[in-house]
């Protein structure tokens, strides 16, 4: 959801008193049309929160918790679950850990390689699969109305709203800012995660538990580069027989 | 009104018929410049000037229209075989190469040729409203003949409609996706040619607006397909050069 531009006035009073907004687009990176957009529509994006909270050293978390719609996120940071921290490395880095453990092969056995910071290319997908109970999304489409099929939709493609983001931590009973790292709005740091915390969590996992997790992300990787392939065939048998 | 819809028409037709005269040269689906240049001589002949200039060539009898359900049957049946092997409809490239769709062609082709030969065609006339006007019996004829015209089409048509259909709502390219739903809603429009008969006569120009709507999607959707693959390879072209340097 987007907010209010008065709440965002207000909001940016606090923060920068004195600044212009042609300032606040220098120091946060903003498109001035951009902001101008949004502040004539009355909808401004929570990227544009995020982006002048980080340019004014505020915490972007703590920014938004300040606007109505996004007040579950007030208060201290709740910790992450395993799984949440586990679904936030990516698949080569699952593999790479997988890889360097001696049960795969005893001659390495050397400290797993160093993880690439969240979001990746499924994050967002591997994330809702982590804290679904199996009711989630009916849950999260109940309390936003947002149609099964369209937040169905966004997972595929690896995206997911702020709000729906937000609402999925709330229905899945996790930490709300959870479902923003997975989605790239904010970093880990910003969320509180601890450093290292998908490291260890990582490292916590069995062998037969990363096995099995980097063999289910194979296969749903496996599922997705197959349907590409055949819409690709698709689409030049096409070309051949109509092009 | 029809009058600019017509040579519209044409003028699209014939323009893309042209420029897929390169591609047809260097060989690539010459069976699609087929399919074009039969659509731009169908709508030439459907045009009262051109059609009775060169009906007064084959004799004057209306041999034209004939001619002119043949030449449709052609590009239909041409145009049937391309988009259900693209698509992979291989039910509907069944029942029109197969025996089921020859027996259809045969038969409206004999039930169309005779019922234009137990007419007295003499007097061109586009759409042989003249010869319609004769008589209560040339009436109930050139019904007929007309039905038996629109059926063949129609056969075809129906039975790529739901291949179209499913290509319009598929993970394909959007311009594919726009020119099946463009080849659909030409099937649509032939298949609704089949209620001409209960479309009372003051409001023919429905006719009319029904059949160039129906060319005018089909030429346009698979041209669109063709430049969707001319952007593609370009941009495949492109991508691997940027990568190069």
């Amino acid at each position: 959801m987007t907010l209010s531009a008065k709440a965002f006035q207000r909001w940016l009073q606090s923060i920068a008193p004195d600044a212009s907004t042609a300032d606040v687009c220098r120091v946060s990176g903003i498109k001035r049309t951009t902001l101008a957009q949004q502040l004539v529509r009355g909808k401004v994006s929570v990227s544009t929160v995020v982006a002048i909270s980080r340019a004014y050293k505020i915490n972007p978390v703590a920014a938004l918790a300040g606007f109505d719609a996004y007040n579950v996120l007030a208060g201290p940071p709740r910790p992450p679950t395993r799984s949440e921290l586990v679904s936030q490395i990516s698949t080569a880095d699952l593999l790479r850990g997988l890889l360097a453990r001696p049960a795969m092969d005893a001659a390495q056995g050397a400290a797993a390689p160093a993880l690439n910071p969240a979001p990746h290319a499924t994050s967002v997908k591997n994330w809702v699969d982590a804290i679904d109970d199996g009711e989630v999304r009916h849950r999260v489409s109940a309390a936003t109305g947002v149609a099964p099929q369209n937040y169905s939709a966004q997972l595929t493609a690896n995206r997911l709203s702020a709000e729906l983001a937000v609402a999925t931590a709330l229905a899945a009973g996790v930490g709300p800012a959870g479902g923003l790292v997975a989605t790239g709005i904010i970093t880990e740091d910003e969320a509180g995660w601890p450093p290292d915390a998908r490291q260890a969590a990582l490292a916590s996992l069995t062998d037969g538990e990363l096995t099995t997790l980097a063999g289910d992300r194979l296969q749903a990787m496996g599922k997705v580069l197959r349907r590409q392939e055949q819409d690709q065939a698709q689409t030049e048998k096409i070309w051949e027989n109509l092009g | 009104m029809i009058e600019t819809l017509q040579w519209t028409t044409l003028a699209i037709c014939a323009v893309i018929s042209v420029a897929r005269i390169p591609s047809t040269l260097r060989g690539e689906n010459r069976s699609l410049f087929g399919i074009f240049a039969l659509m731009t001589l169908a709508i030439l002949l459907s045009i009262q000037g051109p059609y009775v200039a060169i009906d007064q060539a084959l004799g004057g009898i209306n041999l034209a229209n004939l001619l002119l359900r043949f030449v449709i049957f052609g590009a239909i049946f041409f145009m049937g075989v391309r988009i259900s092997r693209g698509f992979g409809a291989n039910s509907a490239h069944r029942l029109i190469t197969g025996r089921t769709g020859m027996l259809v062609l045969l038969a409206v082709s004999v039930v169309m040729v005779a019922l234009f030969f137990s007419m007295d065609t003499a007097g061109s006339s586009a759409g042989l409203s003249a010869i319609s006007g004769k008589d209560a019996r040339h009436f109930a004829l050139v019904e007929y003949y007309g039905a038996a015209g629109r059926a063949y089409p129609a056969y075809v048509v129906l039975t790529l409609l739901p291949a179209m259909v499913r290509a319009a709502r598929d993970r394909l390219p959007i311009l594919v996706r726009i020119a099946a739903a463009l080849l659909a809603l030409g099937g649509v429009a032939v298949a609704l040619t089949l209620l001409f008969p209960v479309i009372p006569p003051a409001l023919g120009q429905i006719e009319f607006i029904i059949n160039y709507t129906a060319v005018l999607c089909f030429v346009v959707g698979l041209a669109l397909i063709w430049v969707a693959k001319v952007l593609s390879g370009r941009r495949a072209v492109s991508r691997r050069t940027s990568t190069e340097t």
